[in-house]
């Protein structure tokens, strides 16, 4: 019975029910969407993070993020990647000399990141051969090839074939000048990565900076499910007890407060749509019960109770939340859907600068439109109250005057 | 012989305030069932609150009031509710259905409160729609019927719950001749037919011209009680 009045009586003014629902479908878009366009961008943000910069774990000599000397090296970088990549979800290992450079062309000189890598197993673990534009991934056995970034290219006036001179320390300490050349120009979505990172074969590098054989800086891994990342470094961990072994969220301690940061973000991106659509259903409401001051009060005189009354007034309000909802939802699920599959463009707006993928597919799992679906029910609830209240206090003999 | 349903005893109701006004000043009052009464006054002498007492929408500040020998003044506001709901009908001046509902949907809607079954539900509705002239209106809502149409479906709806007796608030006074006519028509005769008794406050002549019994009050005091069309 209550529900057939609630149901009927939302519709005594339909325009303003209708206002009402619409006012709920869009504010519900509005925040699934900004949370599936931060989540989608942040999504991307930790591939790339993972794929290219971090791989999933990495192994190091403990001092080796913070002092970057050439002697903080691994040296049994063999037997450590053949028994990583027997470990079930290891999708591949690659290990890598890292050192800081000076850069000098006949244009120009500055500061950049040289990483020593093997071809074939950064292609597996980083699929940086993927990101290439012109030239080859080290396949021509050219002497000191080079591999730099597009934006380094027209950084420093480079293109195929220019030579480049590296200066850098040896194992030794001694400052060391190496030719090299450039075999290929290459661009991420991540332009921060791409400024910094220059690549060269592993073996020219161990020459020049004097590695031993089967040593390495850093040992990257990939795995097919990044969820096993922190429980597989905690367990490497052990097994190398001599050695730092961090999954991808404890190197990139700024992702961890990033993706942190976008949490808040987003919580209160929706609190504020909820705050707002709370508002709007509690005036809504409250106007539907001033306005039937005289009804309400012949529903309770002729017997109806104050819990029925209450009731009626909290089916009310939830029935519109509960139309509006799954209308915001299903517009948000089309929006998602949609803008997951093509993108949105946002190339220009300096996304890419901040190291973010310049095309957002947004994203969103089912368990978060449950959870918006969830709050935007209990913030009806909510909103329902204050209304609901309000005809309860009503006396009969005054809100209908005379009997 | 007649039971005694309603007896008030040395009921007063003072509204407090910077003056307080005495509505009602020690009402001793006995209506028995089968009654057709009309309590009448000027503006301002009490009618409405010694109604509302009798209803137990408000409660006397003083004195003892008695419905069926059971004291409404010992009764829980959620007792009292539940006590109007099986006990009392209420006709309003101003009609005061629910407007989202049809005059089916209305006349059915205590007897949904009283948790009555479906089937019973749909003889009464009928039976009471067809008594009050109104079976051809069943599914019109009350935007769709006139005043006193509004009024019959009232009367309807009040006499859904199986009340000891029906209190009614001026019940012709936004009615017109013809409408009035008709309305005293059926309460007369399911005052005499079925033995409904009806309590009504009026300022109507052809209401008071009606009732069988006919209370003055002035001033918070009955001052005449007389007996008529006996």
């Amino acid at each position: 019975m209550l529900l057939k009045i609630a149901w009927k009586n939302i519709w005594r003014n339909s325009t303003r029910s209708l206002v009402v629902i619409i006012a709920v479908a869009l504010g519900l878009w509005a925040g699934v969407f900004a949370s599936a366009f931060v989540k989608g961008m942040m999504k991307k943000k930790i591939e790339n993070v993972i794929k290219l910069e971090m791989s999933d774990f990495q192994i190091h000599q403990p001092q080796f993020r913070d002092e970057f000397l050439p002697k903080l090296f691994i040296s049994n970088e063999d037997s450590i990647r053949k028994n990583i990549n027997l470990e079930n979800g290891v999708i591949a290992s690659s290990g890598r000399i890292i050192s800081n450079a000076m850069i000098a062309t006949s244009k120009k000189s500055g500061a950049a990141k040289i990483v020593g890598i093997n071809p074939e197993n950064e292609a597996l673990v980083t699929g940086l051969d993927e990101h290439l534009l012109e030239g080859n991934f080290f396949s021509k056995s050219k002497r000191n090839p080079i591999l730099l970034s597009k934006d380094l290219a027209e950084d420093y006036k480079l293109k195929l074939r220019s030579k480049i001179i590296l200066t850098l320390q040896d194992l030794e300490g001694e400052i060391i000048s190496v030719s090299f050349r450039v075999v290929g120009i290459y661009e991420t979505e991540n332009s921060l990565f791409d400024k910094l990172n220059l690549f060269v074969k592993q073996e020219d590098l161990r020459r020049a900076m004097n590695i031993p054989e089967n040593s390495v800086h850093e040992i990257a891994v990939a795995l097919n499910d990044h969820d096993l990342a922190e429980p597989l470094a905690e367990k490497y961990q052990k097994e190398y007890s001599n050695l730092e072994v961090k999954a991808w969220l404890d190197l990139a301690t700024g992702m961890r407060f990033m993706v942190e940061a976008m949490d808040v973000y987003l919580f209160y991106i929706v609190g504020i749509i909820l705050l707002a659509l709370l508002f709007s259903i509690l005036n809504t409401m409250l106007m539907a019960v001033l306005e039937r001051v005289r009804e309400i009060g012949m529903l309770m005189a002729v017997g109806m109770t104050k819990s029925q009354i209450f009731s009626m007034i909290m089916l009310e309000t939830v029935m519109l939340a509960l139309i509006g909802g799954p209308v915001g939802l299903l517009l948000s699920y089309a929006f998602v859907n949609y803008f997951g599959e093509q993108g949105i463009n946002l190339s220009g707006a300096g996304y890419d600068q901040a190291g973010f993928a310049p095309m957002v597919h947004p994203y969103l799992d089912s368990i978060s439109y449950l959870q918006v679906a969830i709050m935007v029910i209990v913030m009806a609830i909510v909103a329902a109250i204050y209304p609901a209240r309000k005809a309860l206090k009503l006396r009969p003999v005054e809100a209908i005057r005379k009997i | 012989m007649s039971n005694l349903v309603i007896e008030t005893q040395k009921v007063f109701k003072t509204y407090d305030g910077v003056v307080p006004v005495h509505a009602v000043k020690g009402v001793d009052l006995q209506i028995k069932d089968d009654e057709f009464t009309a309590i009448i006054g000027p503006s301002g002498s009490g009618k409405t609150t010694l109604l509302n007492i009798i209803g137990g929408l408000d409660r006397p500040s003083s004195g003892s009031v008695k419905i069926n020998g059971k004291e409404l003044n010992n009764l829980s506001e959620n007792e009292l509710i539940q006590f109007r709901l099986k006990h009392i009908g209420f006709v309003f001046q101003s009609y005061n259905l629910i407007p989202v509902l049809t005059a089916k949907e209305n006349t059915e809607f205590i007897m949904l409160l009283q948790k009555v079954a479906k089937k019973e539900r749909d003889e009464r509705v009928l039976k009471l729609l067809e008594e009050v002239g109104l079976k051809d209106k069943i599914n019109n809502k009350p935007s769709q019927l006139s005043g006193g149409q509004q009024q019959r479906v009232a009367v309807a709806r009040a006499l859904a719950s199986r009340p000891d007796f029906v209190l009614a608030d001026e019940p012709t006074a936004n009615l017109d001749s013809k409408s009035t006519t008709t309305l005293l028509d059926i309460m007369s005769r399911l005052n005499k037919e079925e033995g409904i008794t009806f309590i009504f406050s009026t300022h109507d002549q052809r209401v008071i011209d009606r009732a069988r019994r006919v209370i003055t009050l002035e001033d918070g005091q009955i001052v005449s009680d007389v007996y008529q069309n006996q």
